[in-house]
């Protein structure tokens, strides 16, 4: 909502770079919005050059090259990018440059953000199974707090 | 008049029309001059309603009109605005009928395009509606027709390959024409008051499905902003943002138990010992069942919570349930078990009943049990001994079949003491209205409320909230007498419920939240001028805003006058007249109803006798046309006049 109205400047959940998923028969209100892949597959599915990684990691689009062509949309495995139903561009988070509004705008807090950090971890198999399984969940926890976990 | 080629801000724009009959769809614009009279939501309900369903209008005939509209604000990122009002004329009181509503169904309306939906005629078998961006489609329901309102809810997404959809539907209930059931938004949020579904479902409609990709532009962006922050930290720092947060308004049965006004086994037993009340109060719910809170579109206090019963048998997962409901299924019919509460209440939800006329029948029909004057014979064998949840279950199934003893009840609890001949003292209604879960014996002012509300007996068209806190000096400060704000208090009431009258008409026809206006009182005629500014371009001052407000009460009335309703039906039960509160804080005291009428209809500047509003309050609020109806008095005052009016103080 105030997505839309930062980036547009207007009210509208079509124009916003974050949806949230609702259903009410069993009470979900899940957002979706862009993860910034590190490998991500819109920058590879674009044909036109026009999206592209900024210095600091994030998915950027550049509308001047954009060609409308909607690959990108169908490429992302979350469902994150949107597409503009006035001019057929794709809408992509940006993070508002950093300062993102929906966080700023959240009541509840639920969006949150952190810079994004990497802790590494050797071998976790060394370790043994349980290890390992309470890792890989303790990671789901981690990466909700902007950590990533890196194998090595 | 060139105002209407300027550009509004903040509107979708245009009203829809359809007509079920011929399956014509027609679109028409907002004007300007209707904006300024009536802002949108309960004003263009009632300008409309007032001007085409006349009394020869049967409810249930094609000839009624279904309205759905909603305010210049929903759809914009204003906190607590996302309100739309439903109005038809009731198959359930035969005046006035209208219920407002939260949830996203506002907003994805104005995106779809429409600020207003006016459903006409009768179709010839069941259908749905479907408004995507503009586009209006009447398709087939033979398929839907007959489901409950979660199951209608899931088949709309999936034939529609959408999850994004905003669904309006009714349930069987409304199907068998029973009186009070609702019409359902977001599935858990209905416009269940004085029985619309019934109009819906007379109109062989199953459900309104909206989807929009539009856009709302506000006229001042930068001012629109910036009062947006101010009203978002005032909400933040309110001392109610978080027990509203925790609890919505489930948190009401403790405060009421406090202060002695439940409607304990059918407004007999007004306090609970505290071990008992806790167990079933809104503080319990928070502790063991809630798991998470939702929101209306744009709002950010999320008051709405998601509760799951983890029970072997079987669990259950909804949201909800707000103090009416809660009330609703425990004290009032003597349950004191929280699960088989909820349970109930899902029931009653999913079956599109109206919660607070049901709780009624059934109370009702509970203390005729208990004295006596029904018995097994009559019930069909349901023992109805207070608190028997089993017995309630199976009466919630029969009132929304129209089986057995349910059928007596399902026309409400007036035509049931009608039908019997007996409990006609104890049907608790204001103009065939069911009474809410608060005595109005311990708070004064809400009983005031109930016998003039224009669609009875109902808190939400005043809601004197301001009495709970029982302050002598805000009375003072406000109306110039300190009883009015304490709530056993008697003088002063006239001013005060007229005043949050006029406020909640027009928070209602902006399509905000009473939770902003009322109960946290926010928002006051300099900010709402300043927010209606800001977000639609239109200038109004302070006193233009709140003769909007008091604009559509008086055409309510005058609505409703039209339909044989006067002062004499702007009354309570004689159990709140007549028998005084036996327990608790509240104890001795019943309704001084005369008193506070009488300083109603003077602060209304109406007619004492006839409680109508009078010639010259109409012609000051540019009601024209009703002074010819009312009065049969044609006034030369002509177009001239009427354009002075809506033009007056302008900028």
């Amino acid at each position: 909502m105030w997505c839309s109205f930062l980036h547009e400047g207007v009210f509208s959940s079509s124009l916003s770079r974050i949806r949230v998923i609702r259903d009410d028969l069993i009470g979900m209100d899940y957002p979706v919005v862009c993860k910034h892949c590190v490998d991500a597959p819109c920058i590879r599915a674009c044909k036109a050059n026009a999206l592209y990684k900024d210095t600091g990691g994030f998915t950027k689009l550049d509308k001047a090259k954009c060609i409308k062509c909607g690959e990108c949309v169908n490429a992302c495995p979350y469902g994150a990018v949107f597409q503009n139903p006035f001019d057929k561009t794709p809408l992509i988070c940006d993070l508002c440059d950093g300062k993102p509004i929906c966080v700023s705008k959240c009541p509840t807090n639920a969006l949150s953000i952190h810079p994004a950090t990497e802790i590494p971890v050797k071998n976790p198999a060394q370790l043994g199974k349980r290890y390992s399984v309470a890792l890989s969940e303790y990671r789901v926890l981690l990466e909700r707090w902007g950590i990533r976990v890196k194998y090595e | 008049m060139s105002s209407t080629n300027r550009k509004l801000y903040g509107y979708a724009g245009r009203i829809l029309r359809i007509n079920l009959s011929t399956r014509r769809i027609k679109v028409e614009e907002v004007n300007e001059k209707l904006a300024r009279m009536y802002l949108g939501g309960r004003g263009f309900n009632i300008a409309k309603l007032y001007d085409e369903v006349d009394p020869s209008v049967d409810p249930l005939s094609p000839e009624n009109k279904l309205m759905i509209a909603t305010g210049p604000i929903p759809g914009t990122g204003f906190p607590l605005g996302a309100r739309l009002n439903v109005s038809a004329k009731s198959p359930q009181t035969g005046i006035l009928g209208d219920s407002n509503v939260g949830g996203h169904y506002a907003a994805e309306m104005k995106y779809a395009g429409f600020d207003q939906i006016i459903i006409e005629g009768r179709s010839s078998r069941p259908v749905y509606i479907y408004i995507c961006n503009g586009e209006v489609e009447i398709r087939d329901a033979e398929g839907i027709w007959g489901l409950t309102i979660s199951k209608t809810y899931d088949a709309l997404r999936r034939e529609l390959r959408d999850p994004g959809v905003q669904i309006a539907a009714i349930g069987p209930a409304a199907e068998n024409m029973v009186k009070f059931s609702g019409i359902f938004f977001n599935r858990v949020r209905p416009a269940a008051r004085t029985g619309l579904g019934v109009v819906m479902a007379s109109k062989n409609l199953k459900a309104i499905v909206v989807k929009g990709d539009g856009f709302i532009e506000v006229a001042k962006p930068v001012l629109f902003e910036k009062i947006v922050d101010e009203i978002e930290l005032e909400v933040y720092t309110h001392e109610q943002y978080w027990p509203r947060r925790i609890m919505g308004t489930s948190r009401i049965l403790l405060a009421a138990n406090k202060i002695g006004v439940l409607p304990g086994k059918h407004f007999t037993e007004p306090v609970l010992p505290l071990q008992y009340a806790f167990e079933i109060s809104g503080e319990k719910l928070a502790l063991k069942y809630n798991v998470k809170n939702r929101a209306c579109f744009s709002c950010i206090v999320p008051c709405s919570r998601v509760f799951v019963v983890k029970n072997r048998e079987n669990a259950f997962l909804s949201e909800g349930p707000e103090y009416e409901a809660l009330a609703g299924m425990t004290v009032r019919i003597g349950n004191n078990d929280l699960e088989k509460a909820l349970r109930a209440i899902e029931l009653i939800n999913d079956l599109g009943l109206d919660v607070i006329s049901t709780s009624e029948v059934i109370s009702w029909a509970m203390e005729l049990y208990s004295n006596g004057q029904l018995t097994r014979n009559d019930t069909d064998g349901l023992e109805l001994e207070w608190g028997n949840m089993n017995a309630v279950f199976e009466l919630i199934m029969k009132i929304a079949y129209r089986r057995g003893f349910g059928e007596l009840l399902a026309d409400g609890v007036v035509e049931a003491a009608e039908k019997i001949g007996k409990g006609r003292d104890i049907a608790f209604h204001v103009k065939k209205l069911e009474m809410i879960q608060a005595d109005p014996r311990g708070l004064k002012g809400y009983g005031l409320g109930f016998a003039v509300s224009s669609r009875g007996a109902d808190h939400l068209r005043s809601e004197p909230f301001i009495e709970l806190m029982d302050n002598a000096e805000l009375g003072a400060k406000m109306f110039g007498e300190p009883e009015s704000t304490l709530r056993l208090g008697v003088r002063g009431k006239g001013k005060l419920v007229a005043y949050y009258e006029n406020i909640c008409a027009l928070v209602d026809s902006l399509g905000v939240c009473k939770n902003l206006a009322e109960n946290m009182n926010i928002l006051n005629y300099e900010k709402i001028s300043k927010l209606i500014e800001s977000v639609t371009g239109l200038e109004l001052t302070p006193l233009e805003v709140e003769e909007i407000g008091e604009r559509v009460v008086n055409l309510e009335r005058a609505y409703n006058a039209r339909e044989g309703i006067n002062k004499t039906h702007d009354v309570l039960p004689t159990r709140f007249l007549k028998e005084p509160l036996k327990k608790g804080p509240s104890a001795g005291h019943v309704v001084e109803l005369e008193d506070m009428l009488k300083e109603y209809y003077k602060a209304r500047e109406w007619n004492p006798d006839t409680g109508l509003p009078t010639i010259e309050k109409l012609e000051k609020l540019g009601l024209y046309k009703v002074v010819k109806d009312l009065y049969g008095i044609v006034k030369s005052a002509s177009f001239f006049e009427i354009n002075k009016s809506s033009r007056s103080e302008r900028g």
